[in-house]
């Protein structure tokens, strides 16, 4: 309780008067985006050959990896929610499932699982559809954006099921003998007591979940999706300035973490309840 | 005799090793109040629990209101009809004080949204902070908490209501405001389980009080027979605790 005014007073005197700014809530995080997008522009603008080509062949990248993103995380939550309760479940066969899916998910690099779902899986789907002669299944091919989706929401829907199960654990037991003392159900106290309480428990690791994803969707380009990754590379194979190529590309992701970043500021900052 | 609302016939309860209830029997009619004192860890608290089934216990048997507590559908049945009021209130911190007392009226009860809000205010008017309506329970203090609290349970319009200790939580000041509340609801005839070592409140508002000790019934008696002269050594030795005697 003590502790904010403490150590705003130290930083003040070491600071002086920026600490006034700090505490409004100006971070460094806008000097920041402001040098990299300068940096960007300075460089399209001076040397338009090869930095404005760059950007413009990556261009459809930029939106591949960002539609994949999104995607994978909506749908991301959905799995991490289902597995969350799966984890908490008092039946021993779900609890089951869902702690090995959990355990055996997070035990394998994301890398390989990613190839695995583009490679692999098609194959076992043929397999099934040659045994249950089922024409479309045999027929099967894959679809690079659609197999790095799933990737992507299998493996982060464990991660993100045990975010959510350590916000639900994190309300008070009181909550639900409450909830459930007035008649609810375990579903309807889930629904309308707990998870509105664990959701805003769970948000900046959610949020950091986001960040975190839309990194890691630059695997996706070992697995046939021109994502932005695997656009620079195309661009580089042709061109071979790797310099230019992958300070551009860094650039872009830089961007898009720092903007996701802020958002997820900004969503925290909305929803957090009054202690 | 009319029949009893509660029914309590040789109960037991075990958390792992410990034998918390020894064979608890207890009958409480319509429009009682009880009181329940006893040493912490005397399982008390487990016997109130049990009432509404936020504990289980290993055998014997409760009827509340004639129904059974042994299957899902008859528990949610008997805890519509009973209000719970705890030591550390439980309210919903995301929900105004209003909408603490609205929830379960409309998934519970499908009360309209009209219906229900009126109830709330009628309700918090009575426990005294219709000023307070669209506030968050973090902005109210201990007592107005409780008060909360136990609006929220009558809301529901209980049949019984059992109190966990509801004043053990706050600062003396508050207790009074929260036991005004309680004696009002005993005057008004409602049926009522109390968990508590407010002596004063067992003197004014009890028909009986119960002694338990480890896990037992050790006395059951009147609060003037109780106060005035008990029998039992070990209910005077708790007595002259409680009451700085």
């Amino acid at each position: 309780m003590n502790k904010q005014p403490k150590t705003g007073f130290s930083r003040g005197k070491i600071l002086g008067s920026l600490n006034f700014k700090w505490r409004q809530g100006t971070d460094p995080w806008w000097a920041l985006v402001a040098l990299v997008v300068l940096l960007l522009v300075a460089l399209i603008t001076t040397r338009s050959d090869p930095f404005l080509n760059i950007l413009l062949f990556v261009r459809d990248g930029i939106w591949i990896t960002i539609f994949i993103t999104i995607s994978a995380f909506v749908l991301t939550l959905v799995v991490g929610l289902i597995g969350a309760l799966g984890r908490l479940s008092r039946n021993p066969v779900i609890y089951a499932i869902s702690t090995l899916y959990v355990e055996l998910i997070r035990g394998i690099p994301l890398l390989v699982q990613l190839i695995w779902w583009y490679f692999a899986f098609p194959v076992v789907l043929q397999g099934i559809g040659r045994w249950l002669d089922i024409a479309s299944l045999a027929d099967y091919r894959a679809n690079a954006v659609f197999t790095a989706i799933i990737g992507l929401v299998v493996c982060y829907g464990a991660y993100m099921a045990e975010i959510y199960r350590a916000g639900i654990q994190s309300i008070s037991r009181g909550q639900m003998e409450a909830a459930r003392s007035l008649g609810m159900t375990y579903a309807q106290a889930m629904r309308h007591v707990i998870l509105p309480q664990a959701m805003r428990v769970v948000l900046p690791p959610v949020c950091n979940e986001f960040i975190a994803l839309l990194k890691d969707s630059s695997l996706v380009s070992v697995v046939a999706v021109a994502d932005l990754t695997r656009r620079g590379r195309e661009f580089m194979s042709v061109h071979f300035n790797p310099i230019e190529v992958w300070t551009m590309i860094a650039l872009i992701y830089l961007i898009m973490t720092l903007l996701s970043g802020r958002l997820a500021t900004w969503i925290e900052k909305k929803y957090r309840l009054e202690k | 005799m009319e029949e009893p609302i509660i029914r309590i016939k040789d109960v037991h309860k075990h958390f792992g090793t410990v034998h918390a209830l020894r064979g608890i029997s207890l009958n409480i009619n319509r429009g009682e109040v009880v009181v329940i004192i006893g040493p912490s860890g005397s399982g008390k608290s487990t016997l109130l629990r049990c009432i509404n089934r936020l504990e289980e216990y290993n055998t014997g048997e409760i009827l509340v209101d004639g129904i059974s507590l042994d299957s899902a559908e008859n528990i949610n049945t008997v805890r519509r009809e009973v209000g719970m009021v705890f030591q550390s209130f439980n309210l919903f911190p995301h929900l105004t004080a209003i909408d603490n007392l609205m929830l379960a009226q409309r998934i519970v009860r499908k009360r309209p949204e009209a219906e229900s809000e009126e109830i709330a205010h009628d309700l918090l008017a009575k426990v005294g902070i219709s000023e307070k309506v669209d506030v968050y329970p973090a902005q109210l203090s201990g007592g107005q908490k409780q008060r909360v609290a136990i609006a929220r349970a009558l809301a529901m319009n209980p049949k019984i209501m059992l109190f966990d200790e509801p004043t053990s939580a706050l600062d003396p000041e508050m207790i009074t405001e929260v036991l005004n509340v309680m004696m009002t609801l005993a005057k008004e005839g409602m049926t009522m389980v109390v968990v508590s070592h407010e002596m004063g409140f067992a003197r004014a508002a009890a028909n009986r009080i119960i002694f338990i000790d480890e896990g037992k019934i050790i006395e059951e008696t009147t609060p003037e027979d109780m106060f005035a002269s008990s029998d039992n050594e070990r209910t005077r030795l708790f007595l002259s605790k409680v009451l700085n005697l």
